[in-house]
């Protein structure tokens, strides 16, 4: 009886991992606002659930931060998400905390830079100077943490790209990231729960800077 | 011990896994709506405790199994909604569970009381105005309330400061600072050249520019009322430095260490004696035209809610030109201003508990103009002349104001945004006027209370109600002004919004130095607009309606006799997205307005006012090499103008000729190149060189005629120079407040 007791348990822990597995796989295929917020709700439940992961809010976290970046051009939607994003975000590293390694905070941060820099489309006037530089603190947190990391080299590259010189953009600058990002994602398991995104982000901004718009 | 507790585990785990295969799964079907039984796609359903549940497809509905049997609740999200939780009981092979989720205003799509204002805050988002949108307006040389003529409802004034609403006066907008009424909010009038603003359009983080139908904590402003809130602590230290031709100065903004407290210092000299010399002006300059200003702050963090902001400004002018009279060629006409002023305001706010709000502000301001008519003959000599004609020509005159307010609001706050809002305050109003000899004193104390309410009625509907009380000592007479305002939300976001009031406003001092028994004059609003925002734009449309009671009149008795009415449609387009890296905004005021006041024999269309005005606003920023530029273009058909005279005997006045101006067209162009120096220094600069030219195409600008005593001449009023000029640099050291200055000195 007790036997049949542990393995339903086991079972059920790796049905858990099972449906973070395939959610994971989903994100990767993930492309509109609705995709990505219908995978929020479904990390967090993951996360409500298991309570002792920091992957799946990591994940509502990202969907969140991705859905800002997909409203860009409509500063009115984009604060609820935000707002949810941080907050995923902020369970993420409650739960790092305990044993979190370095690789994984880096992680975070990246996600982290990327929802503070949705605060700024909404107003970029407005928001920007506030957000903007928080954004970058995470970031380069993030960057200090694991140099290495390609989803932080990513943004960093995206930020680089879309920043006015006047500010410290540089075109070149994203190219290089960019390159990088991807010799490093090839080198990554592509597959699994682990963060491993950033492929298809980081060749659609290479595009951008071959084509010197 | 152990045994125990080990057989009560297993024991308990035997009961779970006893359910757990014996009758398979359970299915939850069902689906989730909102208020109007519309379906919410994407949202999360999911057995609380488990990681079982589904997201809701685009029709709403969900499906899900679990083997979780008995009592469970189910927790339904979704971004906007509130957070449900259902209770079910899992027996079945299958149950249905369709819930209604109730929005979640604080998330998503507030309803914004907003009939007749435009707001422009440092949170707005999208396409809603912010403070810096409202400065960068090409052209509009630092002065707040000049930018806010490329809003609708203001007309194209070009000869003189201030606001004109809706077929209203100048006098009819007043501008608030944290509650208090800033008096000067311009150095003092010259005649027929624009002056600058006094304060500087950075000190504030949230503008309102009601054009009617305002709240009533405000009062004394029959058109429409310019509500600024001043920012709070700096985000960082940091220093700064403007060279321009016409101007030149230095700030410094210290912010302590531990965040709770700030100073400033700003000080600034203009003089255009040079600028004056290069762009020829029509008015003959003797004197300036010279401008100062010196600016401090200080602003405190009192314990975990508090916040005390002081703020003190002097400033100064001198100004003196001459023209040629109308009456007679052979002389000019002299006018001399010199004016000092010293403005200060403290104000206070603090939560008192959880859900109270005090406000606590007061202000302080002098004001002296020295002004100096003379006749003048060719070779500049002042001369004497008797006669009826040159009487008002020849004229010293000092007005000395003092003035001090002080306010309090108590508010308690509820949730959903309502609130309730009780206060009183007191102004205090001293002028000296001396002509001559003669002096004239007037000294008014004014004291106000007011109640108001904002009211979350249902889903999206809030109502805003309040009443304002009025006594004026002066006049020896007490108002009572209700307004109130609805605004309802729409699913897709628009808003509808109604708003109605009475607003009350002394005659102006012209009238009461020579008449103290008058009465308050009165604008009744009504006001439907309709807004909407989505995807970085933004329409608003608005209609109204406004009747003018006892406007001040000169004959045939100063009194109450005049009245007036005005009625308009309004537009209001704002895009920030079709075009990439582009923003506009578009505007057009039509207004139909008719008043019998002041010297006017009968109801006149107000040579301040035209039935059509176009605008357009256009900014970009060139990221590649580093540059800003600012566009505005502004139509307006012709102004009246007329020739106005008391007739022989009975002394009745009488327009004896009148007209229409030709249309008024004008494009301002601004720009700034931004770039770094010191890009090694810890604190690296933002400079940049800032320039603009107001009228590039030249075109010729009429604001109306003045005519002679007899009515034989008629001369145009025109700006004083065909275009305006400006070329400088500006840094700023610690924060980065390029767009600042960019715009301080436009």
């Amino acid at each position: 009886m007790l036997f049949t007791a542990l393995l339903f348990m086991i079972l059920a822990v790796q049905a858990q991992d099972t449906q973070l597995e395939n959610a994971v796989a989903l994100l990767d295929k993930a492309q509109t606002v609705k995709d990505y917020q219908d995978l929020s709700a479904r990390f967090t439940q993951a996360g409500n659930a298991q309570q002792t992961n920091w992957l799946p809010y990591y994940y509502a976290a990202l969907c969140n931060a991705k859905i800002g970046f997909l409203l860009q051009d409509d500063g009115e939607r984009i604060e609820p998400f935000s707002n949810e994003g941080e907050s995923n975000a902020k369970q993420a590293r409650e739960l790092l905390r305990a044993g979190g390694n370095k690789k994984d905070l880096a992680e975070l941060y990246t996600v982290m830079s990327m929802i503070y820099r949705t605060r700024v489309f909404i107003n970029p006037m407005t928001y920007g100077r506030k957000y903007g530089p928080t954004s970058q603190q995470y970031l380069d947190k993030a960057l200090e943490l694991d140099p290495d990391n390609p989803r932080a080299l990513y943004v960093q590259a995206w930020v680089k790209y879309y920043t006015p010189k006047m500010w410290g953009g540089d075109k070149d600058k994203a190219k290089t990231l960019l390159e990088s990002a991807l010799q490093k994602l090839a080198a990554q398991k592509a597959g699994g729960v682990e963060p491993h995104w950033g492929k298809t982000e980081s060749e659609a901004l290479l595009a951008k800077t071959g084509s010197k718009q | 011990m152990a045994a125990r507790t080990l057989t009560i585990l297993v024991l308990m785990l035997c009961g779970w896994c006893l359910c757990y295969p014996a009758h398979g799964q359970v299915k939850i079907s069902g689906y989730i709506t909102g208020k109007q039984q519309a379906a919410i796609p994407g949202t999360s359903v999911v057995l609380q405790g488990t990681a079982q549940g589904a997201t809701t497809d685009s029709t709403g509905h969900f499906r899900f199994t679990t083997l979780q049997k008995g009592r469970q609740v189910l927790s339904i999200s979704s971004i906007g909604y509130k957070t449900t939780e259902k209770p079910v009981v899992l027996v079945n092979d299958s149950i249905t569970v369709n819930v209604t989720l109730h929005k979640d205003h604080k998330t998503l799509g507030e309803v914004v009381i907003s009939a007749g204002a435009f707001e422009a805050s440092d949170k707005a988002k999208g396409a809603s105005l912010t403070p810096i949108d409202a400065v960068t307006v090409a052209g509009n040389g630092g002065d707040l309330a000049n930018a806010l003529r490329s809003l609708p409802g203001a007309q194209q004034v070009g000869e003189r400061e201030g606001l004109f609403v809706r077929g209203g006066t100048g006098e009819e907008t007043k501008q608030f600072v944290d509650g208090t009424w800033l008096k000067n909010p311009n150095f003092s009038s010259v005649p027929g050249v624009i002056q600058p603003a006094r304060i500087n359009p950075f000190l504030f983080k949230g503008i309102l520019f009601s054009t009617g139908g305002y709240s009533a904590q405000y009062g004394q402003a029959m058109s429409s009322a310019l509500i600024l809130e001043s920012i709070d602590l700096p985000d960082e230290s940091s220093a700064s430095l403007h060279i321009f031709p016409v101007n030149v100065g230095a700030g410094l903004q210290q912010l302590a260490k531990n965040k709770k407290s700030s100073y400033g210092i700003n000080v600034d000299y203009g003089h255009l004696s040079l600028y004056n010399d290069i762009v020829p002006q029509r008015p003959d300059y003797f004197l300036g035209p010279e401008y100062g200003r010196g600016q401090a702050n200080y602003r405190v963090k009192t314990g975990k809610t508090g916040m005390l902001k002081i703020y003190a400004a002097a400033t100064f002018s001198n100004i003196g030109l001459r023209q040629p009279d109308i009456d007679s060629s052979h002389l000019k006409n002299s006018f001399r201003l010199r004016n000092r002023n010293l403005y200060a305001n403290v104000s206070y706010r603090s939560m008192l508990g959880e859900d109270w709000q005090l406000r606590l502000a007061s202000a302080y301001s002098y004001n002296q103009d020295d002004i100096s008519l003379d006749l003048l003959n060719s070779g500049n000599e002042p001369l004497q002349l008797p006669g009826e004609v040159f009487d008002g020509k020849q004229r010293h005159t000092r007005t000395q104001t003092n003035f001090a307010q002080g306010r309090m609001v108590l508010s308690r706050l509820f949730p959903r945004n309502q609130a309730l809002h009780l206060g009183a305050e007191h102004f205090y109003t001293a002028d000296r006027y001396r002509s001559h000899d003669s002096l004239y004193p007037l000294t008014n104390q004014l004291t106000a209370a007011f109640a108001e309410g904002d009211i979350y009625l249902a889903a999206g509907l809030m109502v805003r109600a309040g009443l304002r009380f009025e006594h004026s000592s002066l006049l020896g007479r007490s108002t009572i002004a209700p307004r109130a305002s609805l605004a309802y939300r729409f699913r897709d976001g628009g808003q509808l919004n109604l708003a109605y009031g009475m607003f009350y406003q002394q005659p102006e001092n012209e009238y009461l130095f020579r008449q103290r028994d008058m009465d308050f004059s009165r604008a009744d609003h009504y006001i439907v607009n309709y807004t909407k925002k989505a995807g970085n734009r933004l329409l608003r449309l608005e209609a109204y309606y406004k009747k003018y009671h006892r406007l001040p009149k000169y004959y045939p008795a100063i009194s109450n006799a005049g009245s007036g009415d005005a009625r308009g449609v309004e537009l209001f387009w704002r895009d920030k997205k079709s075009i990439p890296q582009l923003d506009y905004w578009v505007t057009y005021t039509y207004l139909h307005t008719q008043r019998d006041y002041g010297n006017y024999p009968y109801a006149l269309q107000p040579s301040f006012s035209t039935p059509h005005t176009v605008s357009l606003v256009v900014k970009r920023f060139f990221q590649d090499i580093n540059l800003n530029l600012n566009m505005a273009y502004t139509f307006a058909t012709g102004r009246p103008y007329y020739d106005i005279r008391l007739a022989g005997g009975d002394g009745k006045p009488q327009v004896h000729d009148q007209g229409t101006t030709r249309s008024y067209h004008n494009v301002n162009l601004s720009g700034a190149y931004l770039f770094s120096l010191f890009k090694k220094w810890k604190h690296k600069d933002f400079s940049g060189i800032g320039f603009g030219v107001n009228n590039i195409f030249g075109t010729r600008q009429v604001y109306g005629y003045r005519y002679s005593h007899d009515g034989l001449h008629k001369a145009a009023m025109l700006p004083p120079a065909t275009r305006s000029y400006y070329i400088g640099i500006f840094m700023s050291f610690g924060t980065d407040r390029t767009e600042d200055f960019l715009n301080d000195n436009l």
